[in-house]
């Protein structure tokens, strides 16, 4: 198990690793006022993106989210866009 | 550590029915009241802002930021008196972390962008560092 190349874990899908972008930046809360950075965080249609997608970690998806939806509740950020 | 009180700040969205002068006359009959109950620390005006999306048939209010300190009970009845007012649109209140003061300034949705290639670059070389380690 120790020994199993990293290649096997990915199983054939390239790709580099993500890192969050909150830990990159040593970010201890996310604001909710800060528009422009929760932007890409959201698709187009307005929804969260997956930690999957944007490599956010848990903890700071989880802070993330909380700010996203207190912007939307003051019409800083869509809830959805049609 | 100052007894019983907290660090809040509140955003209050008013109708932009009301024009410049009554949204500023209705903040600042707000201010007067949190400043019954604590203390009014910083204000921050962002003026006219358009919707994300329409809100009574509106389409732009005025965003008023104040951060302030008072004891915890009275966030309820702040917004109690936030619920009863006219011409209030929307409004939030947070409890803020001292450790987390780090005043930043509200963003118009023009606001530069950054740090996306860093992570990337930062991304890549992380990468290749566990590829070099094995």
């Amino acid at each position: 198990m120790p020994d199993r190349p990293e290649r096997e874990v990915r199983r054939g899908r390239k790709g580099r690793r993500k890192v969050c972008g909150f830990c990159v930046d040593r970010a201890e809360f996310i604001d909710y006022k800060d528009v422009a950075k929760l932007r890409r965080f959201i698709s187009e249609r307005g929804k969260i993106l997956p930690r999957r997608v944007t490599g956010t970690c848990a903890h700071h998806q989880r802070a993330l989210t909380v700010a996203i939806k207190r912007a939307r509740h003051l019409a800083l950020l869509p809830y959805t866009s049609d | 550590m100052a007894e019983g009180k907290n660090l809040y700040e509140t955003v209050i969205v008013t109708s932009a029915k009301l024009g410049e002068e009554g949204s500023a006359a209705l903040v600042e009959r707000f201010k007067t009241l949190i400043a019954e109950h604590g203390t009014v620390q910083s204000v921050d005006d962002w003026g006219k802002r358009r919707f994300a999306y329409p809100i009574n048939k509106q389409n732009e209010g005025y965003y008023t930021l104040i951060n302030f300190e008072s004891g915890p009970e009275f966030t309820a009845e702040l917004d109690r008196r936030y619920q009863i007012t006219d011409g209030i649109v929307r409004t939030l209140i947070v409890k803020r972390d001292p450790r987390h003061i780090a005043p930043k300034k509200p963003q118009k949705p023009q606001a530069q962008e950054d740090g996306g290639i860093d992570v990337e670059a930062i991304a890549v070389e992380a990468v290749a560092e566990t590829e070099s380690a094995e």
